[in-house]
């Protein structure tokens, strides 16, 4: 039980990394990006590669991977630049599906569909299968700690103000004199780079990834994350992790725990309950578990 | 608008009375007393039609050895997950079997991508992984032994596949297949068999699986001229392909996955367009006692390979683990060679063999899917395959060897 609690705990750090990241290009400045499991694959990609085929060391590879997902953050920026809404929407999520075509594609470099297995982790295999997890929890809750304290100081800066106020209006932030471009550039560099780096610790801690491990369901979970922990407040995006991960692995023994339904039932139920409780959530805390809490939101 | 908000402390200490319902309710479910085996099947997602099937045939098996005493007195205990067919879902369920229900073998994993994901846990905790994906990759990882695959790899399925059509006289032969981990192979396969009896693959496309149209795929088709089109890809864009090239005209012969056109294509496909299309899959034994049982006990319909497969997986590892000293991971995964291969008494279920390896006598499994006899990488040896050719509307049986 303990192993199944620090590796479910290693994945919720994983989601929460994911949720930071999420949070600054969606939560602060407000552009709605359901590519993210793009540039997690990016991060995850080349991390991988680099650690197995060049032998890089891992912390390197770590580091790697934030770099190449911000880079294509920033390009990614730069293309979408006039779009909003929908519409961003609509291509950051398509940017997702390219990044997962590529992968599945070009074998000489991804093994296409087959995946790259055998990826390194810390003193895996020199300590036992649980004093790994620990290992793991430990890297990956500091990263969520050192990505949290920057974010929320980011978020407190003037910087995360004019960010906001992109958000809120791009022409009144433009009208005040701010590069509304150059702004949402480095927003999406940052986000990309937390996501890059929580997309290679996840890679090195399954040991293996393919393209179909980049599929959307991850972009559902993660916003998901975030819509339930509350959009734009850092907090909120761990707490919001923290919750999905309990409602995917809580309902699993819910549902065991009802009797008289068929396995394929139980299964169905369990995906029910999940959709169920976050509309439940945002229906009764449309603001999510920790709100964003702002002077111009203090007093409506 | 009404507003119904709830407090920020309320939310939380919900979310925190949920928490420790769910810490509760994992406890009170989680007794290790009974022999526990961990089944993974895909209950939704891609493998859907095929997930709830395999874990019926496990269950049955399960029950049975039960009702014939259990393994060495203790009664056994068939844990499942749903992996959703997603390899991030399947982890997750793999580490809850093995963490929390501490299950002795997981079997039943499809999808060549889960298995592989779910591999490394197996070998690094020691837990035997019985599985139908047939990715050549997944028996060369480092598993230490710990695989065992009762689907005949990608390599040998389309080794078996050409020969046959060499033997039936196919020589200009076109390839077109969807993006997956044995296109490439199957074409290497297929070039090398063909061009050593004289005949040729004169075309080869990968296309993406989710394409709906095909034009200038059936042109290049066309403009090759082959007597035999090989269709390797899926449900989806097989029916679109078999329908284009019908209004192209192509008359030749035209060869599939039996999974690429299951039976309900029927329902989708005009009968002019699917007679004589040709498929072939790893057949399960179909006159063996075992198969027929299984098919009797899943009333009267049909049993797909996977069922069967699974049927014969949860059957090793009862088997196995009534052999070995103990019943642990390691315990089945060394004994389990030793049940199913070898000059042991024949059985074909879980209630005679537990009967005979008590009395101490060596016993031979051979399952619904076949003789299930392992080489030493975990790849099954000597499948049956089978191929059947459509004519109105349905399959008739052509030939199983």
């Amino acid at each position: 039980m303990e192993a199944y609690l620090v590796a479910m705990l290693v994945f919720a750090g994983l989601y929460a990394l994911m949720a930071l990241g999420l949070n600054v290009i969606w939560g602060l400045a407000g552009m709605v990006n359901l590519g993210l499991v793009g540039f997690v694959g990016l991060g995850a990609y080349a991390s991988a590669l680099l650690t197995t085929k060049l032998f890089w060391p891992m912390p390197l590879g770590w580091a790697a991977g934030a770099v190449v997902a911000a880079a294509a953050g920033a390009g990614m920026a730069l293309i979408v630049a006039r779009l909003r809404g929908d519409y961003l929407a609509i291509v950051t999520l398509g940017f997702a599906e390219v990044i997962r075509l590529v992968a599945s594609n070009e074998i000489w470099l991804t093994n296409g569909t087959d995946g790259i297995s055998g990826i390194p982790g810390p003193w895996r295999g020199d300590v036992s299968p649980q004093g790994f997890n620990l290992i793991y929890l430990g890297i990956v809750w500091a990263a969520v700690a050192v990505a949290f304290i920057l974010l929320a100081r980011l978020s407190h800066s003037p910087f995360g103000r004019v960010l906001r106020a992109i958000r809120e209006d791009e022409d009144v932030a433009a009208v005040a004199g701010k590069p509304v471009l150059w702004f949402k550039v480095r927003a999406f560099t940052i986000g990309a780079a937390v996501l890059g780096a929580a997309g290679a610790l996840y890679a090195h801690y399954n040991a293996y990834i393919a393209p179909e491990g980049f599929a959307p369901l991850l972009t559902i979970y993660i916003v998901l994350a975030l819509t339930a922990g509350g959009v734009g407040a850092m907090r909120g995006a761990i707490i919001g992790a923290l919750f999905v991960m309990l409602l995917l692995e809580g309902t699993r023994f819910l549902s065991g725990a009802i009797p008289g339904v068929s396995p394929v039932q139980k299964a169905a139920l369990r995906e029910g309950a999940i959709a169920l409780s976050l509309i439940l959530l945002l229906r009764f805390r449309p603001q999510g578990l920790i709100p964003e809490t702002t002077r111009t939101k203090a007093s409506p | 608008m009404m507003q119904t908000n709830l407090g920020r402390r309320a939310a939380l200490l919900g979310a925190a009375g949920a928490a420790s319902a769910f810490a509760i309710g994992g406890r009170a479910f989680a007794q290790t007393q009974p022999l526990v085996f961990g089944a993974l099947p895909p209950l939704t997602g891609a493998g859907g039609p095929y997930g709830p099937a395999m874990l019926r045939a496990a269950q049955g098996v399960v029950e049975a050895a039960n009702s014939a005493g259990g393994v060495k007195g203790r009664q056994i205990r068939l844990a499942f997950e749903d992996d959703q067919t997603n390899p991030d879902a399947g982890v997750r369920g793999a580490r809850k079997l093995i963490d929390v229900d501490r299950v002795q073998a997981l079997m039943g994993t499809w999808a060549s991508s889960v298995t592989t994901a779910v591999a490394p846990l197996c070998w690094e905790n020691r837990v035997p992984l019985f599985t139908v994906s047939g990715a050549d990759s997944i028996t060369l990882l480092p598993h230490q032994g710990h695989i065992f695959r009762t689907q005949p790899n990608s390599r040998l399925q389309i080794t078996t596949g050409s020969n046959w059509l060499i033997a039936k006289g196919a020589k200009r032969v076109f390839h077109i297949a969807a993006q997956s981990p044995f296109a490439q192979s199957s074409q290497e396969v297929m070039t090398e068999r063909f061009s050593a009896a004289g005949g040729s693959v004169v075309g080869f496309i990968i296309y993406e699986s989710n394409k709906t149209a095909f034009r200038s795929e059936v042109d290049q088709i066309m403009r090759a001229r082959p007597d035999t089109v090989v269709l390797n890809g899926y449900r989806p864009d097989v029916t679109i392909l078999l329908r284009e090239l019908f209004r192209a005209g192509y008359d030749g012969r035209r060869f599939t996955f039996a999974y690429a056109a299951p039976p309900a294509i029927f329902e989708s496909l005009p009968n002019e367009v699917t007679n004589g299309l040709t498929t072939f899959q790893p057949s399960p034994d179909l006159n063996s006692t075992a198969f027929n049982r299984l098919k009797a006990s899943f009333g009267s319909t049909d049993v797909d390979p996977y069922s069967a497969q699974v049927h014969d997986h949860a059957s090793l590892a009862i088997l196995a683990a009534a052999k070995a000293a103990e019943a642990t991971g390691t315990g089945i995964r060394d004994a389990v060679r030793s049940i199913c291969q070898g000059d042991g008494t024949k059985v074909d279920n879980v209630t005679d063999g537990l009967k005979l390896i008590a009395a101490g006598q060596a016993v031979n499994f051979e399952g619904a899917s076949g003789p299930c006899e392992f080489d030493e990488r975990g790849d099954i040896r000597g499948t049956k395959f089978r191929y059947d050719v459509a004519e109105g509307g349905r399959y008739r049986m052509l030939e199983l060897a």
